[in-house]
């Protein structure tokens, strides 16, 4: 058994045995982690006041080679992120990042990916209602690109041809992202995205402030999303949180 | 699968109770008169066919309504909402709280695929729009999910002119109501704060 320390987003909890609590964390090293925090639901000695949703913290790690479940040791909690509580809109779409982030596991650029979700329920910390929906969709997209899965847009696809700024196209998800008119027939499938949106995203992905979009655009833009994680997901993976999320657009 | 295995098997899903503990429980049943096997067996039937939730508040009861609900010296003015039945023990056993109760079957959590929708929440709207109701706590757990569960209970129930309240947080945040001792859950509801 070796002892592991490092940087953690609880990204799950639910209840284990009686008094225990399963976490599923996202690491700075390691990517996503399940630890098992015993006596959890019953105390706060051991693991303080405040290991829940969403809050970041240094984590102790007892680990066992081959284990799927680890031991959580000790949790120091360095920021909790109540306030996403706070707005019904902020703690879905957090909860929306948080599958994302479970969801879809890729390579090893897992600390580019803590920083992005960091940024992703730091950011909605701030914005609430409409602006938080808008806000997810865009930490969502930098989140699918720091797990490696950022889709071409500015260049075709399939023939890496530069597309002109103006022009709509047709996104492929099988083919990885927008592509050229030339290209339509070899990228089977796909949906038409406006070049608006296309500019969106990509303000998106670069950190832009983002223009707030009518509601009928951010419907599009999850469908978009959605179609695109489910591509990256294993077959079968439901996305519970990001349904929740985007069924509230369709209140608004 | 032998008779000692099923048993023993079945006893090991059970909360709390190893592969070990499971084992033991058999062989110190098969040491036992049958008579004492028997009582078990029977008292596990009854369980399931007579204990159901509530027609009213969602607690545990053998009667189409609880004992709490029927009970005429509680106050019906006030509703204390919680997320599981078991909180409901935890709360009367803090001897503060003398209004009745209503059990929302969990807490919202996309995560989960739990909405509103999969609580009793159109069941405790129905109960404050009967009228004769003047305010309800939410008792959910202090979590992010208990928060935002009661953010929308809030948002809900004020609409119907009821005065929502939330208990305090004299409670550990992180964790449950369940085993939180009955001090600090008189303290917690005492101190409650209107949700506005
Ligand atoms: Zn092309
Ligand atoms: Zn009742």
């Amino acid at each position: 058994m070796t002892l592991h320390v490092t940087d953690a987003i609880v990204l799950h909890a639910f209840d284990y045995l009686e008094t225990s609590r399963i976490f599923r964390l996202a690491t700075r090293e390691s990517g996503v982690v399940s630890v098992l925090a015993r006596g959890a639901r019953k105390s706060v000695k051991r693991f303080g006041s405040s290991l829940d949703l969403f809050v970041t913290g240094t984590a102790e790690i007892q680990q066992r080679p081959g284990r799927d479940l680890q031991t959580l040791s000790g949790f120091d909690l360095t920021y909790a992120r109540s306030a996403l509580a706070a707005d019904l809109d902020r703690f879905v779409a957090a909860s929306m990042l948080c599958e994302l982030a479970l969801r879809c596991t890729a390579g090893e650029a897992h600390a580019e990916t803590f920083d992005a979700l960091t940024n992703g329920l730091d950011g909605l910390t701030r914005v609430s209602g409409r602006e938080a929906q808008v806000f997810g969709a865009q930490a969502a997209w930098q989140l699918v690109d720091s797990l490696g899965f950022a889709p071409s847009l500015d260049r075709c696809a399939s023939c890496h041809r530069v597309l002109d700024r103006g022009d709509d196209a047709l996104f492929s998800h099988r083919t990885g992202g927008a592509v050229c008119r030339d290209c339509e027939g070899v990228a089977r499938g796909g949906r038409r995205l406006p070049a608006a949106a296309r500019s969106a995203i990509l303000g998106w992905l670069a950190g832009a402030e983002s223009p707030m979009p009518d509601a009928g655009t951010l419907r599009s833009h999850a469908r978009l999303l959605r179609e695109f994680v489910e591509h990256h997901v294993s077959e079968g993976t439901e996305l519970r949180a990001y349904t929740a999320w985007a069924a509230r657009f369709e209140r608004t | 699968m032998s008779a000692i295995d099923d048993l023993a098997g079945e006893l090991a899903k059970l909360p709390g109770i190893g592969r070990k503990t499971a084992l033991r429980l058999t062989y110190h049943l098969l040491k036992q008169p049958p008579e004492r096997s028997r009582k078990l067996a029977h008292a596990l039937e009854v369980l399931r066919d007579r204990v159901h939730p509530c027609g009213v508040c969602g607690n545990l009861t053998e009667d189409p309504e609880c004992a709490i609900c029927r009970d005429p010296r509680r106050d019906r003015t006030v509703i204390c909402t919680v997320e599981e039945a078991a909180d409901i023990g935890a709360i009367e056993r803090a001897g503060e709280f003398r209004g009745l109760y209503h059990v929302l079957g969990g807490r919202i959590s996309p995560l989960d695929g739990v909405g509103p929708e999969h609580l009793t929440v159109r069941e405790l709207e129905a109960r404050v729009s009967a009228g004769g109701v003047s305010e309800v706590i939410v008792a959910t757990n202090p979590s992010v999910e208990g928060e935002a569960t009661a953010l929308y209970l809030q948002q809900s129930l004020v609409r119907l002119g009821v005065r929502v309240s939330r208990i305090a947080r004299g409670l550990p945040v992180g964790g449950d109501l369940e085993y939180a001792d009955g001090g600090t859950i008189a303290q917690a509801l005492s101190a409650r704060r209107e949700m506005i």
